[in-house]
């Protein structure tokens, strides 16, 4: 679960992340596993 | 180097109001990259400071990024329909009812073919190792049960397998046979009520089924692998707190609250109007992360936690309708009963996106047809008023069958602009108090790196 509390106040929020792309999913289905 | 931005080569960053008391948002919009500003220290962080600089070493590998995850993907999964015909006459449904009423079962045999020449064209397109999925999606598959199942444990080894299903069918028998095979099973549900539900889904009889979903939404408990797709329209739309309640007491844990879409006449006939929707969807969002908070148990709302990950990990996005171009007909494509080959499935029903046909067509021909090119080279950067807007990337401009058949050309917009525009300040104000991760899968970022972090100026 997240911490309580708001985030400490930053002067900048900033950030990104990377991974191979496989996305496959559409509005009329979701696949819940991610094997 | 200077650092100036909008003007000459230097890089476009765009500011944009997310309702936050403290901070505000900057986006490059073609790069999809993303700062959240003390208001305080905006003037600063645009003219003095190390965050446009750091940025501009990222930019090429950024747009990279962007470049790989919407034009470089191939097909790794098929949406298949093994029935036309549907026992419910859901008033939204995208499939045209003569189909559903009238339409046909694929036979097993043609099934087992279908499924043999998947395999064949898969080995040849994605890596070793890299198992294709097959979701067998509707109008019913279950209507054509027999055929499914014997397919799913003649190519298990094959495919991965997905189900999505109204739920009427799923008696006992069928999800022990789905859930001892690890089967991904989605099922559809429209409010937490037999009235609500109803309203719009109904077998042809006119009888509601709320009941029938109900009873296999209790057989499944326990099982991690199924989802429910809410369809919000204007009949439901008030209550998606109190879905979220229902559901989240079911201990379903993952569902979607998804806009309808206006593909059909029926569709547009329920929309509900974008102000409206948002203003109920954002409280069903804060009911989820409410009860988060009280019972440490999460109900994933997965089309908003996919706008999340877009915004965070723009690889690692798991639903590709709000990206553009969209996923239909280059990371999945759609067999219709009879074989017929469409971008996605939404498209089903509208005979000028058949691209060809499984049993005569080749597959790769199929995707390089005219029909399939204009949904994707459908690019967001050729609508307006898209084209102008900062969170392009995150938004996509679904649907194109919706854009198709709603205002009579592809390149126009989807249906819900403005639920999306502010989906997405939703998504950024979170993540400005720091709260993103309890409305995402657990460990979704397990396979993900660091690219930029930044909290000093």
């Amino acid at each position: 679960m997240e911490k309580k509390g708001r985030r400490a106040k930053k002067c900048v929020i900033a950030c990104r992340k990377k991974c191979k792309a496989n996305g496959t999913g559409l509005s009329h289905y979701v696949l819940s596993d991610k094997k | 180097m200077v650092n100036y931005f909008n003007t000459g080569d230097g890089c476009q960053v765009l500011p944009i109001d997310i309702g936050h008391k403290e901070y505000i948002g900057l986006i490059s919009p073609d790069t999809a990259f993303w700062a959240l500003v003390k208001k305080s220290q905006l003037s600063r962080a645009l003219t003095d400071s190390s965050l446009l600089r750091k940025y501009r070493d990222k930019q090429k590998a950024f747009c990279d990024e962007m470049n790989t995850l919407r034009f470089r993907l191939k097909p790794s999964a098929v949406y298949f329909n093994p029935t036309d015909l549907c026992n419910l006459n859901c008033a939204y449904c995208y499939i045209p009812e003569h189909l559903r009423k009238k339409g046909k079962h694929m036979h097993i045999r043609k099934l087992f073919k279908a499924l043999a020449i998947l395999k064949v064209y898969f080995t040849s397109t994605l890596p070793n190792g890299q198992k294709p999925q097959v979701i067998f999606h509707g109008a019913e598959p279950l209507l054509n049960r027999k055929a499914v199942f014997s397919a799913i444990d003649k190519f298990r080894r094959d495919f991965r397998f997905g189900v999505q299903t109204n739920a009427t069918l799923l008696d006992a028998e069928a999800i022990e046979f789905l859930t001892s095979r690890g089967i991904s099973i989605g099922l559809s549900l429209d409010g937490h009520t037999p009235e609500i539900a109803d309203r719009l889904r109904r077998a042809w009889n006119n009888k509601g089924v709320f009941q029938k979903v109900i009873e296999a939404l209790n057989r499944l408990r326990g099982y991690d692998n199924y989802s429910v797709i809410c369809t919000v329209t204007k009949e439901n739309m008030a209550s998606q707190v109190k879905m979220i309640e229902f559901l989240h007491r079911m201990k379903v844990p993952t569902c979607m609250l998804n806009p309808v879409r206006c593909t059909l006449s029926g569709g547009r006939k329920h929309k509900p109007l974008d102000a409206d929707a948002a203003k109920y969807y954002f409280k069903a969002l804060d009911r989820a992360h409410q009860l988060y908070q009280k019972t440490g148990r999460k109900l994933v709302v997965a089309n908003f936690a996919n706008v999340l990950i877009a915004i965070i990990a723009p690889l690692a996005r798991r639903l590709m309708c709000d990206i553009s171009p969209c996923g239909g007909g280059r990371c999945f494509f759609a067999v219709s009963s009879n074989g017929d080959l469409f971008p996605c499935s939404e498209f089903i029903g509208i005979k000028k996106f058949k691209g060809g046909n499984i049993f005569r067509d080749n597959i790769s021909d199929a995707l390089e047809t005219v029909q399939f090119k204009s949904v994707t080279q459908r690019r967001i950067e050729n609508i307006e008023p898209c084209c102008r807007c900062a969170v392009r990337h995150f938004c996509g401009s679904p649907c194109p069958a919706e854009a198709s058949e709603m205002n009579g050309s592809i390149e126009t917009r989807g249906a819900f602009c403005e639920l999306y525009a502010k989906q997405v300040r939703y998504a950024l104000h979170l993540i400005a108090d720091g709260k993103e991760n309890a409305y995402l899968w657990d460990n979704w970022d397990k396979n993900t790196f660091t690219t930029f972090k930044m909290n000093e100026l």
